[in-house]
């Protein structure tokens, strides 16, 4: 149990499924080095396949007595799919655009394919998905070389590539398969929430780059970070498959709007909804109805009223707000372990529970006397 | 009164059973330099190879379901096994059967090494107080050396060096530039997966990566098994072996049936001799009295709550699964695990992973076992229940 946790909210009303998060996190830690087939976050559609192929049927996880399930460890050609890429340079010689590999399989194979019938009631939403940084993760609790470990300061979970030893279980034990194995260095490899730029002021890049501002970042234990308001005030970000024991620490606003029905004629079926409500049972459980319940009462609030404090934290202004890091935590942090504390690289986003007590640090300000954060 | 005899006539059969345990391994002087061993040297025609029994690692189960569905019911595997030493160096050789050559692939996720350990204990001076057989225990440590066949791996970070891991399409490099980076990156690989470690019991294991071990191992597949060789000093930081008699363990690993880790085949204590007839061979195979069928009917009662004894019972997270448990334990060791349960505590899961069942609890730093002591047990009852475990071991293949 760490002392802290690092959690995030992703706004599922929001997500447009453009893999800004993907590319962002693929070009940050991703693109080399036999991690080349990894998605550390990637955005899959729902209902479908998902990222690697069926991932909710390949176990891990824990049954409600706390034991670690059986779990399947995916392959790379069948679940994953090999990375491939064309041969660009060749075309101003004139030859025909192929692919270095015949692609059989890879993430978004079936993006937007979604479920129902088109015209009459199909649908589909984006689910973009990194590392959960669980409180029990299924991985750490799968290695019986005790590599994994949950960072006492923030709750980020890591993998100690020194007593790493390629084993697999943490893959089969995570019950959302977002920890690798990277074979090109024998060893398994995960989402690390940009834990170098969480210490230097900046979000992760997912969430940075998020181009429709879905992603929430914070301490929960903050409570003046949008985080704890969405996950502990208002109860409307619930994590994915509750379910599997692992208590994680990415939260979910639930798809609450999906127009409605089409007869057969092509006419509105009045009051009828494209999203299951069963659907989104499986993925938050029963949560979910408090926290749609809550999501349109306040909705009507704000239309009615134009008050809400919900719909204005939702509709994610500033970045200042919606990222509440804790510089001087970390500094403190690395004072007691004696590490090298990290100056801030960018302030902005620096305003967590204890940065707030630590105003005098002027680090871009210049005698502003703020250290960051939008008030 | 036939009936007794009977009973008797089938324990006398099991029993003798229990005597034909594996005998030493005689390592035999030479005179030639024995640094660099490999599976072709001479040296190997002059060795005196011994059959020694392999059981599969069935005390805790893993939590891959495909691995665990291919070892559902394994056998034991039987190997070759010799040894050479010249005074400094010391080195063995272990040839096995397997019908597949499995190598772990740099472009795969699920290609898994054959490969081979040889594991020394520390400190041997008591023969009835060994290590743990499985990495060693608590205070009790053990050497490992492993080899297993695999195409290059790129250790992360070696020597601190990021410039080579940068995707080379990121580098400021074109051309032959481009071109020389990425042999030197190719360079950097590592065919040879030799590694040593230290260990005090499972998850402890820490890998020698300063060079105070001076070892030397190959591994070759020939035809329809592998041989695979150690050579390494007597004496080292770790372990000296200059007696009369050193405790060895091997494992060997099935990349076919997805083995690494536990999912192995391990070899108890076994004594090689340096010289003929000594103490820790007595202990370590000699003849366990007892009757076997009072024994089992002990184990019944005492031992089967928290056990699973046999691979027909239902498995049990309250405590190890004894199934192998004659295969790779000795009659020693399972006396001071009734006697004394806290001396050595195998840890087990991990304790996240099925927290309702700790094998152990942690006092004052210490690890007290869960498991009752058992020494209020009469002598004879004793002798009969450690007679009774050491007939539980999966055939050979």
């Amino acid at each position: 149990m760490s002392k802290r946790q690092l959690a995030m909210v992703m706004d599922l009303n929001k997500c447009i499924g453009c893999q800004t998060c993907t590319v962002a996190c693929k070009t940050q830690w991703t693109n080399r080095n036999g991690r080349e087939y990894m998605y550390w976050n990637n955005v899959e559609t729902y209902p479908g396949t998902g990222y690697p192929k069926n991932w909710m049927e390949l176990g891990g996880g824990f049954d409600a007595a706390g034991d670690l399930q059986e779990g399947i460890i995916p392959n790379l050609e069948a679940d994953y799919g090999v990375p491939w890429d064309y041969n660009y340079d060749a075309l101003q010689g004139g030859a025909s655009f192929e692919p270095n590999i015949e692609p059989t399989w890879g993430p978004n194979w079936d993006e937007d394919e979604g479920a129902g019938m088109f015209p009459q009631d199909n649908y589909f939403f984006y689910l973009p998905r990194i590392c959960n940084h669980c409180t029990n993760p299924g991985c750490l609790s799968a290695c019986p070389r005790d590599a994994i470990f949950k960072r006492e300061e923030d709750g980020v979970v890591l993998v100690d590539l020194d007593r790493c030893q390629g084993y697999r279980y943490c893959i089969a034990g995570c019950p959302y398969k977002k920890i690798y194995f990277n074979p090109k260095i024998s060893k398994s490899e995960k989402c690390i929430l940009c834990f170098p730029r969480v210490e230097q002021g900046l979000p992760p890049a997912c969430a940075q780059q998020c181009v429709g501002r879905i992603r929430f970042v914070g301490f929960l234990d903050d409570e003046n970070s949008q985080v704890h308001k969405l996950v502990h005030k208002y109860k409307v970000a619930i994590g994915l498959r509750p379910d599997y024991g692992t208590q994680p620490n990415v939260y979910y606003i639930p798809p609450t709007e999906s127009p409605a029905k089409f007869d057969a004629e092509g006419k509105i079926i009045e009051g009828s909804t494209r999203l299951p409500i069963e659907e989104l049972e499986k993925l938050f459980g029963d949560d979910v109805h408090h926290a749609i319940k809550t999501l349109k009462a306040e909705m009507k609030k704000r239309k009615e009223t134009g008050e809400s404090e919900l719909m204005d934290l939702l509709i994610a202004y500033q970045h200042s707000d919606m990222f509440r890091l804790d510089n001087h935590y970390y500094q403190q942090v690395a004072h007691e372990k004696g590490r090298h504390a990290l100056a801030p690289v960018d302030t902005r986003y620096i305003a967590g529970k204890y940065t707030e007590t630590a105003h005098k640090m002027n680090f871009f300000h210049g005698g502003h006397g703020e250290a960051g954060g939008h008030h | 009164m036939k009936k007794i005899a009977s009973t008797l006539l089938v324990a006398g059969t099991l029993a003798s059973t229990a005597l034909m345990a594996d005998g030493a391994i005689t390592a035999v002087k030479v005179n030639t330099n024995l640094d660099k061993v490999s599976y072709n040297s001479g040296v190997w025609k002059d060795a005196k190879f011994s059959s020694v029994t392999l059981y599969p690692q069935t005390t805790i189960k893993f939590n891959d379901k495909k691995a665990n569905e291919k070892n559902a019911e394994p056998k034991a595997i039987t190997a070759e096994i010799a040894a050479v030493y010249n005074g400094q160096r010391i080195a063995f050789m272990i040839k096995w059967p397997d019908g597949t050559k499995n190598v772990q692939y740099a472009g795969r996720t699920d290609s898994y090494a054959d490969g081979f350990a040889v594991q020394f204990a520390s400190n041997y001076s008591n023969p009835k107080e060994l290590p743990y057989i499985g990495m060693g225990s608590e205070g009790r440590q053990v050497v490992i050396h492993l080899q297993k066949e695999t195409v290059k791996i790129y250790e992360p970070n070696g020597n601190g060096d990021v410039w080579h891991q940068v995707n080379p399409n990121q580098t400021h490099l074109f051309g032959k530039d481009l071109a020389a980076f990425n042999k030197e990156v190719a360079s950097i690989g590592n065919g040879d997966y030799e590694r040593s470690y230290v260990g005090e019991g499972f998850r402890s294991m820490t890998e020698i990566k300063d060079g105070s071990n001076n070892s030397y191992s190959r591994i070759g597949y020939t035809g329809n098994g592998w041989s695979g060789t150690l050579s390494r000093d007597m004496k080292d930081a770790y372990v000296d072996l200059h007696a009369d008699a050193i405790p060895v363990a091997f494992a060997i690993w099935d990349g076919e049936n997805m083995g690494r880790n536990g999912l192995k085949y391990l070899t108890g204590w076994t004594s090689v001799e340096l010289k003929k007839g000594s103490e820790l061979t007595k202990a370590l195979s000699g003849v366990v009295g007892g009757d076997i069928e009072a024994g089992k009917q002990a184990v019944a009662e005492n031992c089967a709550s928290c056990h699973q004894i046999t691979p027909a019972d239902a498995p049990s997270l309250m405590g190890p699964s004894l199934t192998n448990i004659g295969g790779y334990a000795s009659a020693d060791y399972i006396r001071e695990s009734m006697m004394k349960p806290s001396a050595v505590v195998v840890p087990g899961y991990n304790r996240n992973a099925h927290s309702a069942y700790a094998w152990y609890n942690l006092e004052d730093g210490k690890r007290v076992s869960t498991m009752p002591d058992f020494s209020w047990l009469e002598a004879a009852q004793m002798d009969n229940i450690v007679a009774y475990l050491k007939t539980l071991k999966a055939e050979v293949k």
